[in-house]
C-alpha cells in the first residue's frame, strides 16, 4: 500500500503540493487527476523516490521513503510520461541492465525478459539500439523494464502516451491482471476515459491540494451530480474549487 | 526579413532571460581577459623581436600573418560545418520551427545566422589581440583596426557559407548523425597529421648551428606564396597591404572578399532553397541499426561484484564505446601519448652541457608533473562529463534502488582502473627511456599511485556537483563553470605535491651522488614533507567525493 501524511512540496514561492493526505490500499489501482501545473507530476515524483518532499511522510508497504529510500525504491516500478532511455543499450540489454540493478535472478532472466518484449510487441526489435525505437516502443519498454522485477508497487505518469489503440488495450488489461495479484498501481493522468474505465480509486488535485476523492460514486456525490461521467464530474469540482479559492480572500463575499 | 527576425527572437528571448550566476560570469570573464591580455603580449613582443632582425623580420611577420589567417580560417570552417549541422538538422525545435508557414530559404538563413554567429564569435575575439599587434609594431593608423574587424566579418560570413553548403549537400548522401562524426574523427585526424608533421620535422634543430643550412633552405619555403584563391590570402594580403601602405592591392583584395562573400550569401541561398528541406526530411527518418543478435550475459572477469556494480559497469562500457565521438578522442589521446613518448626518445640528453645523470633524474621527476598534467587534461574529457553523460536518462539512476554514493563511487572505479594502467605505463616507458636511477622510478610510481586516484575523484567528484544534464556534447562539459574548477583545483593539487617532494627528492638523490650521510633532522623533513603529500591526496579523495555526493543528491532531489 502506499501512504502520504501531510505531504508538501514547494518550488520557492509557489506551493506545489500542499499537506497531501493519501492512502491506497494494496491491490488498487489509484488514479491521480488534476488540472496541468496541480502537482501530479510532483506528487508521482515524490512518490517514485526521485524528488524529497519539503514536508510530510510517504508510507510505501509500511518503509518511510525518506529513511530507507533504497528498500524502499526496490518495491516500486516507476514508468515516467516521457522515455529517455540509454540510446546506446539494446533493448534486450537495457532489461539486463534494469534485471542487475534490481536483484533478479540472472538464471530466469531471459525467459522473462523475452515473455516482457514478446507481450509488448518488441521481441523483433530486442538486439536493435534503443536510438531507433519511436515513442512509443521506448515507452513500451520502461513499462518491460519497469515490471521486470516483480514491484509490489507501480507509479505510472502519463501511461498511455505514445502508444496505439492495441497497446493501450494490452496495458490496461496487464494493470488489472497484476492488480488483482495484489499490485498497487498509482497513476496520473490527464486521459479521465482511461482513469474512469482503469481505476478503483480516484484523487483529484488542484493547486496542489487534494480536493476530492473516492470512488466515481463518492465522486459523483461530492460534485452533488447523481449522473454523468468522471469528465463532467471532474470539471465541476474543479470549477467549484477554483470559485471557492478565488472568493475565499474577499471579505464579505461567500461562494 | 521579418521573418527571419521572428525566428531568431526565441534565440534572443531565451539568451536575455538566461538567469547567469555572477560569480562563474566574473571567473570566466577574468580568465577570458587573463588569456586575451596574454596572447596580446606574447604577439606584441614576438613581432617587436622579429622587426629587431634585419631583413628577416618581415618576412618572418608576414609569414606569421599569413599562418594566422590560414588557421583562422580553417577553424571557422571546421567550427562551422559542427554548428551548421547541428542548427540546421539535429536542433530540437527543429520540427515545430518547419511546421511554420515560413518559406524554407528564410528559415535556413536565420538558422544560418545563428550559426555563424556562434562558431564565429569567439574566433574573432581571440584573433584580434594579434591583428592590434600588428597595427601597433607597424604602426597603422585608425583606418587599418577597421579594416581587420571588416576582414575578420567577411572570412567568417564567407566560411560559415562554406560550411552551410557543404553540410546542405552532404546531408542528402549521408545521415546527419553519422555527419556530426566523421567530421569530428575528420578533423582530429588533420589535427594529429599537421602535429605529427611538425614533430617529425623536429624544429628543435633550427636552432642547432649544425643544422644552420637547412634553416636557410626553411627560409626559402618561408618566402613562397600561398594559393591565390582562398579567401584567407586575399584577407592576407588586404592587411599586408593596409600596413605596407599599397593601396591599390588592399582594395583589390578587399573587393574580392566582400564580393565573393555577397555572391555567396545568394548561391547559398538559391541552395537552401533547392535542397534544404530535402536534407531536413531525410533527417527525420528514423535510423535503424541492425546489430548481431546476442544475448547480453555478464562477463566472469567481473563476476566477483555485486550484481547492481556488473550492471553500471557494463553499461558503461557499452555505451562509451558503442559512441563514436569518444571513439575519435581515444585515437587523439593515444596519438598524444605516442607522441609525449617520442618526445623523450628524441631528447639530446648526451648533447647538453650538464651532466648526464643530474638531467635525467631532473626531467624523471618533472615528468611526474608533466604526466599528471596529461592525466588531467584526460580526466577532464572523460571522467569528468561522466556522471552529465547520464543525460536526461538520470532518472533511471535516481529511481533504482541504488544510493547516488554507490553509484558515483562505481563511476570512479571505471575510470580509476584505465587511467592508473594509462598514467603508470606512460610514466614507466619514458623513466625507462630516460635511463633513470631506480629510486626515481619508484619515487616516479608511487607518487602515480597517489596522484591519479586523487585527480579522478576530483573529476568524478566535482563533475557530480556540477552535471549537465541537458548538454548534448560531453567535450563540452570540461569548458563549463565546474569543469574550470576542476582544473584549476587539479593543478593546484599536482603543483603542491610535486613542490612538497621537490626538496626531500633533491637531499636524497644528492646525498646518493656524492655518498653523503642524511641527519636525522633531515630524515624528519623528508618524512613530514612525503606524509603531508599524502594526507593532501587521501583529504582530496575524500573531500571531492563527499561533495560530489551530496551535491548531486540535493540537486536530484530538487530536479523539477
Amino acid at each position: 500500500m502506499i501512504e502520504t501524511k501531510n505531504l508538501t512540496k514547494r518550488y520557492g514561492s509557489l506551493l506545489a503540493v500542499n499537506r497531501l493526505n493519501l492512502f491506497v490500499p494494496k491491490g488498487t489501482i489509484f488514479g491521480f487527476i488534476g488540472p496541468n501545473g496541480a502537482g501530479k507530476t510532483t506528487t508521482i515524483k515524490m512518490l517514485a523516490g526521485l524528488i524529497e518532499p519539503d514536508d510530510g511522510k510517504i508510507i510505501i508497504r509500511d518503509m518511510d521513503i525518506r529513511q530507507d529510500p533504497e528498500k524502499a525504491k526496490q518495491q516500486i516500478g516507476f514508468i515516467p510520461d516521457r522515455p529517455y532511455l540509454y540510446e546506446k543499450l539494446t533493448g534486450l540489454e537495457f532489461l539486463k541492465f534494469t534485471a542487475d540493478l534490481y536483484g533478479v535472478e540472472p538464471s530466469g532472466f531471459l525467459k522473462k525478459a523475452e515473455s516482457l518484449l514478446d507481450m509488448f510487441s518488441l521481441i523483433d526489435w530486442k538486439n536493435e539500439l534503443i536510438e531507433a525505437y519511436s515513442h512509443g516502443m521506448k515507452q513500451r519498454l520502461i513499462m518491460s523494464a519497469a515490471i521486470l522485477h516483480d514491484p509490489k508497487i507501480i507509479i505510472v505518469d502519463e501511461p498511455m502516451i505514445g502508444l496505439d489503440p492495441a497497446g493501450i488495450k494490452m496495458v490496461k488489461n496487464l494493470f488489472r491482471e497484476l492488480a488483482d495479484s495484489g499490485v498497487t498501481f498509482f497513476i496520473s493522468t490527464h486521459t479521465l476515459s482511461i482513469a474512469q474505465d482503469l481505476c478503483d480509486k480516484i484523487g483529484i488535485i488542484q493547486k496542489g491540494r487534494l480536493i476530492a476523492t473516492g470512488t466515481l460514486d463518492d465522486l459523483k456525490i461530492q460534485a452533488h451530480a447523481s449522473s454523468g461521467d468522471l469528465e463532467s464530474v471532474f470539471l465541476k469540482l474543479t470549477r467549484e474549487e477554483s470559485f471557492h479559492q478565488g472568493y475565499s480572500d474577499v471579505p464579505g463575499v461567500s461562494p | 526579413m521579418n521573418d527571419i527576425l521572428t525566428l531568431m527572437t526565441p534565440r534572443l528571448l531565451s539568451f536575455r532571460n538566461k538567469k547567469g550566476n555572477t560569480a562563474r560570469l566574473l571567473l570566466l570573464g577574468i580568465i577570458g581577459v587573463a588569456f586575451w591580455g596574454g596572447l596580446f603580449a606574447v604577439s606584441l613582443r614576438l613581432l617587436s623581436y622579429f622587426q629587431s632582425i634585419e631583413e628577416l623580420g618581415n618576412i618572418l611577420a608576414w609569414k606569421l600573418l599569413s599562418m594566422v589567417m590560414v588557421i583562422y580560417f580553417s577553424l571557422l570552417v571546421f567550427s562551422s560545418i559542427l554548428t551548421a549541422l547541428s542548427k540546421l538538422f539535429l536542433s530540437k525545435d527543429l520540427l515545430l520551427v518547419h511546421a511554420m508557414p515560413v518559406k524554407t530559404y528564410k528559415i535556413f538563413c536565420a538558422r544560418w545566422i545563428e550559426s555563424a554567429v556562434d562558431s564565429s564569435w569567439t574566433i574573432i575575439i581571440f584573433t584580434l589581440p594579434v591583428l592590434i599587434s600588428y597595427g601597433i609594431v607597424f604602426k597603422a593608423g585608425l583606418f587599418f583596426y577597421i579594416l581587420i574587424l571588416l576582414v575578420l566579418l567577411l572570412l567568417s560570413l564567407i566560411a560559415s557559407i562554406i560550411s552551410a553548403v557543404v553540410v546542405m549537400v552532404t546531408v542528402i548522401i549521408i545521415p546527419p548523425g553519422r555527419i556530426k562524426s566523421v567530421f569530428v574523427f575528420l578533423g582530429l585526424l588533420l589535427f594529429l597529421l599537421l602535429y605529427l608533421a611538425f614533430r617529425v620535422v623536429r624544429p628543435e634543430r633550427l636552432v642547432d648551428p649544425e643544422a644552420f643550412e637547412s634553416f636557410l633552405s626553411y627560409l626559402k619555403i618561408l618566402q613562397t606564396p600561398s594559393a591565390p584563391y582562398l579567401p584567407s590570402t586575399w584577407a592576407f594580403d588586404a592587411i599586408q597591404a593596409s600596413l605596407t601602405g599599397i593601396t591599390h592591392t588592399l582594395y583589390l583584395n578587399f573587393s574580392l572578399l566582400a564580393a565573393c562573400g555577397g555572391a555567396m550569401i545568394f548561391i547559398s541561398l538559391i541552395i537552401a532553397d533547392a535542397i534544404y528541406m530535402k536534407g531536413v526530411s531525410k533527417s527525420q527518418t528514423a535510423r535503424k541499426t541492425l546489430r548481431k543478435p546476442r544475448v547480453p550475459q555478464n562477463p566472469r572477469v567481473l563476476s566477483f561484484l555485486p550484481m547492481h556494480v556488473q550492471a553500471y559497469v557494463i553499461k558503461e562500457i557499452k555505451v562509451f564505446f558503442r559512441d563514436q565521438t569518444q571513439w575519435s578522442q581515444i585515437f587523439l589521446i593515444l596519438a598524444l601519448i605516442v607522441i609525449y613518448i617520442y618526445n623523450f626518445k628524441v631528447l639530446p640528453l648526451e648533447r647538453a652541457p650538464i651532466k648526464t645523470v643530474y638531467l635525467q633524474n631532473i626531467l624523471a621527476f618533472l615528468n611526474i608533473g608533466l604526466a599528471s598534467f596529461v592525466l588531467t587534461a584526460i580526466t577532464g574529457r572523460f571522467a569528468y562529463p561522466a556522471v552529465s553523460l547520464e543525460g536526461e536518462a538520470f532518472w533511471i539512476v535516481a529511481s533504482s534502488p541504488i544510493r547516488l554514493k554507490t553509484f558515483l563511487w562505481i563511476k570512479y572505479f571505471i575510470y580509476f582502473v584505465p587511467l592508473l594502467i594509462l598514467t603508470e605505463g606512460l610514466i614507466i616507458a619514458t623513466n625507462i627511456l630516460l635511463q633513470v636511477s631506480p629510486f626515481m622510478m619508484w619515487l616516479s610510481i608511487i607518487t602515480i599511485l597517489f596522484i591519479v586516484p586523487t585527480v579522478v575523484a576530483l573529476g568524478i567528484g566535482l563533475g557530480a556537483a556540477y552535471p549537465d544534464f541537458n548538454s548534448e556534447n560531453a567535450a563540452q562539459a570540461i569548458t563549463s563553470f565546474g569543469g574550470l574548477i576542476f582544473m584549476m583545483i587539479a593543478a593546484v593539487y599536482i603543483t603542491a605535491v610535486i613542490s612538497l617532494e621537490a626538496g626531500p627528492v633533491y637531499r636524497i638523490f644528492m646525498s646518493g651522488i656524492y655518498d653523503r650521510s642524511i641527519h636525522m633532522s633531515q630524515w624528519v623533513w623528508i618524512f613530514g614533507a612525503f606524509t603531508l603529500a599524502v594526507l593532501i591526496s587521501i583529504f582530496t579523495v575524500i573531500f571531492s567525493m563527499t561533495y560530489g555526493v551530496r551535491r548531486l543528491t540535493r540537486i536530484s532531489r530538487r530536479m523539477e
